[in-house]
């Protein structure tokens, strides 16, 4: 469903992510944990481009929503003058890949014909990245419901102005979803007036508004009061038993071990281990993993 | 005791009343025509320079850089008097679209950095809440960050608007006949000899103004804040 090949990200001179590739599944529930600054929560934001990667490429089903990263295309390597060069002084293909990989060639080397290239690969794969938005949804660590709307229009808002739905469609899908979460009566309420938790499970819904494939989920409880991390919760919890598709940034250890698929343990930027949480919580393999668990479990 | 007389004597003069009259329908005239130039002309300038760096974007930012530069690092008064003898130095060009024009565009670039930064005040998670969803950047905008900012910036604008209305008394320097013109001439040697009881009473009806002005921002306000908290 969703695939991220080979993702770089630098803030200034500070690398946060160093080369991370990983595949979400449809169906799966996929929790992502790590030290704080590992760089979890960036990951999640490159999915949907709220973050732009420096290198690698996102891609949503088969179609790409970043732009090309050339290191990553082979056909763009080869189409490019510095490819030509390394291979008329006697390298063979794989050589001339590696050594334009390792030292950063295309950067330095190519001008704009080389840019006309990845821009036509580019558009035979890419996907309009609103498109792609539309249809993963996001749940954000401070909830960010529309202060300005009530929260009707906050669910109804998107599908409306995207089109995807009649505005009467998708009231009923509205009050359907406020009725599943218990918060009917709280329709016309402005978010200041309500909870945190109860702010962020409509966060959810209103994710789920959109009938998305894949929702994104970054630290969804780490700003809520104890007694309200549950109620949100359950919420995630019913989700991921109906078999949506979620990838799940969080500090909860018990919620990674009871609902997760699979379990990323980011370091430094990295995949350091990835396996189901039985194997990733009782029996990690990594020093690294070993000192994260033993400290927050 | 001189005072009262003067004033009974104004009061009671029909002839210096026309004179304010005249001076408060400029002055009105005036204020009102700077006031909607300068929302839409900061509004339009706000826009710009909080739009992402791109090529087509380059040169409309650096112009409006530079009005804002301009206009604020220069006095009021002589940016009337380029306007007056200089940009519209035509004949028979009307003098108070002239006035409204230099007040508007002044104020124009005060307004658009009290508008940016009304902008950049609306939290972040706001907007990305809004990308998010795949909403583009202008519905994000218009539906979400836009209605927020206002709220924030109604009183920082009326500041403006007020100071604005007591700025176009300097039109009298360019030989127009507003309010402050009004007050000199009464008080001058020809009809009162006296300049404070005219300027008094002149005061009084900037103060009315202002204070009609204040209610009705705070009004607005109050109605945008209806869904706060506060």
């Amino acid at each position: 469903m969703i695939s991220v090949r080979n993702i770089f990200k630098d803030f200034g001179d500070l690398r946060i992510l160093n080369g991370i590739s990983c595949e979400i599944e449809k169906g799966e529930c996929v929790v992502i944990i790590g030290p704080s600054g590992s760089g979890k929560s960036t990951l999640l934001r490159c999915m949907n481009l709220l973050e732009d990667p420096t290198y690698g490429e996102v891609w949503l089903g088969d179609k790409l929503i970043n732009d090309i990263d050339p290191y990553l295309h082979y056909d763009a390597i080869e189409a490019s003058k510095t490819y030509a060069n390394l291979v008329s002084t006697g390298l063979t293909r794989d050589e001339a890949i590696a050594k334009i990989k390792k030292e950063d060639l295309l950067k330095k080397h190519e001008g704009p014909a080389f840019k006309k290239i990845c821009r036509e690969i580019y558009e035979e794969n890419h996907l309009d990245i609103n498109i792609a938005r539309s249809r993963m949804g996001m749940v954000f660590q401070h909830f960010n419901l529309f202060n300005n709307l009530t929260v009707m229009q906050n669910l109804t808002l998107a599908p409306v102005k995207l089109k995807l739905k009649t505005k009467e469609e998708a009231e009923a899908k509205a009050m359907e979803l406020l009725r599943r979460i218990g918060l009917e009566e709280k329709k016309d309420e402005y978010p200041s007036k309500l909870s945190g938790g109860q702010k962020q499970r409509i966060a959810i819904i209103r994710a789920l508004c959109m009938d998305p494939e894949v929702i994104l989920f970054d630290e969804p409880t780490s700003a809520l009061d104890p007694e309200m991390v549950g109620e949100v919760l359950d919420v995630m919890r019913s989700l991921a038993k109906e078999g949506m598709t979620m990838v799940v940034v969080t500090h909860e250890m018990g919620f990674a071990r009871e609902v997760a698929d699979r379990v990323l343990f980011i370091s430094d930027g990295q995949i350091a281990e990835e396996g189901t949480p039985n194997e990733l919580f009782s029996n990690p393999k990594t020093q690294r993993a070993k000192d994260f668990l033993g400290k927050v479990l | 005791m001189n005072f009262i007389s003067k004033l009974i004597e104004l009061f009671t003069t029909v002839k210096y009343w026309e004179m304010i009259f005249r001076g408060f329908k400029m002055t009105i005239g005036i204020s009102l025509g700077a006031i909607v130039l300068g929302l839409l002309l900061g509004t339009v300038v706000a826009l710009v320079t909080i739009a992402k760096n791109s090529k087509v974007m380059f040169i409309p930012k650096l112009i409006c850089k530079i009005y804002i530069t301009v206009i604020r690092g220069t006095p009021m008064a002589l940016q009337l008097f380029i306007m007056a003898y200089v940009i519209f130095a035509i004949r028979g060009f009307p003098q108070m679209l002239t006035a409204i024009i230099a007040f508007g565009v002044n104020s124009g670039a005060y307004v658009a950095e009290n508008i940016r930064a009304g902008i950049l005040s609306v939290d972040i998670g706001q907007t990305e809440a809004g990308r998010a969803l795949g909403l583009p950047s202008s519905i994000t905008m218009m539906s979400i960050v836009i209605p927020q900012a206002i709220k924030n910036v109604i009183p920082a604008i009326g500041n403006e608007l007020i100071a604005l209305i007591k700025e176009t008394s300097i039109v009298s320097m360019i030989g127009m006949y507003d309010l402050t013109m009004a007050a000199k001439n009464i008080g001058s040697g020809n009809y009162m000899a006296s300049y404070i009881v005219p300027m008094s009473v002149v005061a009084v009806f900037y103060l009315g103004i202002v204070y009609l002005l204040t209610f009705c921002i705070k009004m607005i306000e109050k109605r945008l804040r209806a869904g706060d908290k506060r």
